[in-house]
C-alpha cells in the first residue's frame, strides 16, 4: 500500500466517526496543550533572564577578590574554586593598583575598576538614609550596565557628581526623577579610624562597641536618575548611589563592604575588597580567569553562575512537563480505548480487508495511521491551544503586574523545536498507544470475522 | 466446450485434505482426507448438507485457512505451506471469494469497495478508479457506482461483490453460498454472470451451494460432500 492511501484510507474512517475521533483528539488536545504552556513557560523564564543579562553586558564581566574571600561572599560551592591553600606556593595577594594594572595589560580585558563600596549617610534636604555608596569610573556610568532614566552619565572621573538609583527617590521623598537633578545632595561617610584600630579590640567592635570611625560630610550634584533594578539581578553594581573615583579617593572612607574585609586589612597591606574586569568578549573570560588566579586571586564569573542557572531551570522544564505528562498519558489511554473499540465494530471489515488481499502488516498500519492522525490533529490543535492559553495568561499576568510597577514581560516562549516537537511527540504518544490495537487488529482470523454477522 | 476439456489441467490440487477444528475438548472434524482435482477454466460445484464442509473446503481454497494436514496446490504452488504474507499476497492476486452476505464494507461506496482489492496491490489511484468503473459496467452497475450497500439490492451487492473479486485479475473464483441471501430469480441472475465469466474469460469457478438443482444447471461438475468426506463426484456434461 502506498503511503498517501494510508493516510487517506485513516482520515476518512476518523472521518465516519467524527464524534469518537474530535472527543479522542481532545484529550490529546489538552495533554499537549499544558506540555506546550508549561514547557513555553518555563523556556519564556529562561530566555527573558538570559536576555537581560546579554542587555546589561555582565557575560563580559569578572568579579576578582583577594584570594580566600569568595566562597563566604557568595556563598557558591567550595568546590569550584581555586583555593590558595591549595597552592601554597602562591603569595596571598592584594588587590591594589598594581594588580588593577596587572589586570588591564591581560589579553581580552577591556577595562578594569575597582569595586569600592562604603556605608554612608545620603541626605537630601531633611530626610537621610544609609546607603552603600559604590565608586564607578565615568567609563563604566555611561555603559550599559546603568540605564538612566533622567539626567546623563558623570563626564569625568573628578567632578561632584552622584547618579542615584530610582529606588533611593521614595525614601528621599522626590517624586518626579528629573525634578532632582542638578540638586545637591550630602554624603557623610563613616571613615575608619586606622589610629583608633587596635587588634585586640576586634571582640568588641564585633559586638558595636568602640568602633574605631569617624565622620565626614562632602556635597555632590545629581546628574543622573539610574532606572529600576530587574528582579534577581546580579549586577556588578549592587548600589543605589554612585560616584566617580576622583571625587572619591577625596573621600576618607572605608575600602571593604563587610566584616571579612576587616580581617583581609590586618595584614598591613591594604587593597580593594573587590575589582571588576570587564571583557572585550565572554570568550576571553577562561583565560582571564586563569591567569588572575594564577596570580593568586579569587574569581567570580557570572557566566559561571548563569550555568547553574541553566541546569535549575533544566530541573524546572521537567517538572512542568512532568505535570503535563499526566494528561498525555490520559489522552493516550483514551486513544487505546477508541482504537479497540473501533476494532470490535470493525471486526468483519478487517475480516473482508483480509480476505481481499491484506497483510497482517497492512491492517497493523492502517490502524498505526488511524492512531497517529489522532495524535497529529490532537497535537495540531494542542499546540493552537497552548499558545492561545499562554496568550491569555500573559496578559492577565502582565495587567496585575503593571499595576505593581513591573515593566511588561513576555513571559512564554515559542521556539520552533517546541512547537514541532509537540507535534512529534504527540504522534509518537498515539503511535504507542496504537500499538496493542493494531496488534489485535493485525491477528484477526478473517474466517471467524467473515462467520461474525 | 470441447475444447477446453482437452486442455484441461489441474488448476488446483488437493491431498489428503484435512481440517480439524479443536474447540475446548473437542475435536470436530471438519474434512477428511480430501483428494480433488479442478481443472483449469471449469465451472464446479461443491455441494451437501449443512455442515457437511463446503464453507471450510472453500476457506483452504482461498487461503483464509489452513489444513491440518494434507497439502493444497493451486497453479503448482502448495499453498499450504506458504507463510502468513505470502499467503495474503495469494488472497490478493491468485483467487477471488464471494460470500452468501455479500461482505461489501457498508461505509464505503460501490466503487469504493471495488477499489479496495487494488489498494492492497498498490494500483495507482487513477487506474484504480478507471479500472473499477470497466468493472462495475461489466457487471451492469455503473450508474450506481456511488450507492453505499444498504442503497443496493440483494443481488446488485452480490454483483459489486463479483465485481470486487475479480478486480486483480484471479484465474479462480470461489463462490460461498453465493444466492443463500437472494430469491430465485436474482440467484439466476448471479449464477448466468458466473457462467458468463467462465466462458467468456475462462474464469474457473467453484462454487458452493445446498441447491443441488440450480448448482446441476450451471456447473460441469458436483461434488458432494457427506460428513466432511468426498462422496460423490459426478461429470454433468
Amino acid at each position: 500500500m502506498k503511503i498517501s492511501d494510508y493516510i487517506e484510507l485513516s482520515f476518512s474512517n476518523l472521518w465516519k466517526r467524527k464524534l469518537r475521533t474530535f472527543l479522542t483528539a481532545f484529550g490529546v488536545m489538552v495533554g499537549i496543550g499544558a506540555l506546550v504552556a508549561m514547557v513555553g513557560f518555563g523556556k519564556g523564564m529562561q530566555k527573558n533572564m538570559t536576555e537581560s543579562f546579554e542587555s546589561l553586558d555582565l557575560f563580559n564581566s569578572l568579579t576578582v577578590f583577594p584570594s580566600g574571600t569568595m566562597t563566604r561572599r557568595f556563598g557558591a560551592d567550595p568546590d569550584d574554586q581555586i583555593r590558595p591553600q591549595e597552592n601554597p606556593q602562591v603569595q596571598p595577594a592584594v588587590l591594589d593598583e598594581e594588580a588593577i594594572k596587572r589586570f588591564e595589560k591581560l589579553e581580552g580585558v577591556q577595562s578594569v575598576f575597582p569595586e569600592i563600596r562604603f556605608p554612608a549617610l545620603v541626605k537630601y534636604k531633611d530626610t537621610q538614609e544609609m546607603r552603600l555608596v559604590q565608586v564607578i569610573p565615568a567609563e563604566i556610568a555611561s555603559s550599559k550596565l546603568i540605564k538612566l532614566e533622567a539626567g546623563k552619565p558623570f563626564g569625568q572621573d573628578d567632578e561632584d557628581s552622584v547618579i542615584i538609583g530610582r529606588s533611593l527617590l521614595g525614601p528621599l521623598k522626590i517624586k518626579d526623577p528629573a525634578s532632582v537633578l542638578g540638586q545637591k545632595i550630602e554624603i557623610a561617610s563613616i571613615a575608619f579610624d586606622f589610629t583608633a584600630f587596635n587588634p585586640m579590640n576586634i571582640p568588641s567592635f564585633l559586638q558595636g562597641k568602640q568602633l574605631p570611625f569617624k565622620r565626614k560630610t562632602y556635597e555632590f550634584a545629581v546628574v543622573g536618575v539610574m532606572g529600576p533594578m530587574s528582579l534577581g539581578n546580579t549586577s556588578p553594581l549592587q548600589s543605589d548611589v554612585f560616584i566617580p573615583p576622583g571625587s572619591a579617593q577625596r573621600i576618607e572612607k572605608l575600602p571593604f563592604t563587610n566584616i571579612w574585609d576587616l580581617f583581609q586589612a590586618r595584614g598591613g597591606t591594604l587593597g580593594y575588597s573587590a575589582v571588576n574586569v570587564r571583557l572585550s568578549s565572554p570568550r576571553a573570560a577562561d583565560a582571564v580567569k586563569k591567569e588572575i588566579q594564577d596570580m593568586g586571586f579569587s574569581t567570580f564569573a557570572l557566566i559561571d553562575q548563569f550555568n547553574q542557572i541553566k541546569t535549575s531551570f533544566v530541573y524546572m522544564d521537567m517538572i512542568l512537563a512532568a505535570v503535563a505528562m499526566i494528561a498525555i498519558f490520559v489522552a493516550s489511554l483514551g486513544i487505546i480505548n477508541t482504537m479497540v473499540m473501533s476494532i470490535m465494530e470493525r471486526y468483519s471489515e478487517i475480516g473482508i480487508m483480509k480476505a481481499v488481499g491484506g497483510s497482517d502488516r497492512d491492517i497493523q498500519k492502517i490502524f498505526f495511521f488511524e492512531s497517529s492522525s489522532i495524535g497529529f490533529l490532537g497535537g495540531v490543535f494542542g499546540l493552537a491551544l497552548g499558545w492561545t492559553v499562554s496568550r491569555i495568561i500573559n496578559r492577565v499576568l502582565n495587567y496585575f503586574l503593571a499595576k505593581q510597577g513591573l515593566p511588561f514581560l513576555e513571559y512564554f516562549s515559542f521556539p520552533l523545536w517546541l512547537c514541532v516537537g509537540a507535534i512529534a511527540f504527540s504522534i509518537i504518544v498515539s503511535l504507542v498507544s496504537g500499538i496493542y490495537p493494531a496488534h489485535r487488529a493485525a491477528t484477526v482470523d478473517p474466517v471467524i470475522a467473515l462467520r461474525h454477522d | 466446450m470441447g475444447w477446453n476439456m482437452a486442455n484441461a489441467s489441474p488448476v488446483i490440487q488437493t491431498n489428503k485434505l484435512s481440517k480439524i477444528y479443536s474447540t475446548g475438548r473437542v475435536n470436530v472434524e471438519a474434512l477428511k482426507d480430501i483428494d480433488l482435482d479442478i481443472d483449469c477454466g471449469t465451472f464446479v460445484a461443491v455441494t451437501g448438507a449443512s455442515g457437511s464442509g463446503k464453507s471450510t473446503l472453500l476457506n483452504l481454497l482461498g487461503g483464509l485457512d489452513r489444513p491440518t494436514s494434507g497439502a493444497i496446490e493451486v497453479n503448482g504452488k502448495r499453498i499450504s505451506e506458504l507463510n502468513r504474507g505470502e499467503m495474503a499476497l495469494f488472497r490478493r492476486f491468485s483467487v477471488g471469494m464471494i460470500f452468501q452476505s455479500f461482505n461489501l464494507i457498508p461505509s464505503r461506496s460501490a466503487l469504493e469497495n471495488i477499489e479496495l482489492p487494488m489498494i492492497f496491490a498498490n494500483a495507482a489511484k487513477r487506474d484504480r478508479k478507471r479500472r473499477a468503473e470497466a468493472m462495475l459496467e461489466r457487471v451492469g452497475l455503473l450508474p450506481r457506482r456511488r450507492h453505499r450497500p444498504a442503497e443496493l439490492s440483494g443481488g446488485e451487492q452480490q454483483r459489486v461483490a463479483i465485481a470486487r473479486a475479480l478486480i486483480n485479475e484471479p484465474q479462480i473464483l470461489l463462490a460461498d453460498e453465493p444466492t443463500g441471501n437472494l430469491d430465485s430469480r436474482t440467484s439466476r441472475g448471479i449464477l448466468e454472470l458466473l457462467a458468463d465469466l467462465n466462458r467468456r474469460q475462462g474464469l474457473t469457478v467453484v462454487l458452493v451451494s445446498h441447491e443441488v438443482a440450480l448448482a446441476r444447471e450451471f456447473s460441469r461438475d458436483i461434488i458432494l460432500l457427506r460428513d466432511g468426506r468426498l462422496e460423490s463426484r459426478e461429470k454433468v456434461r
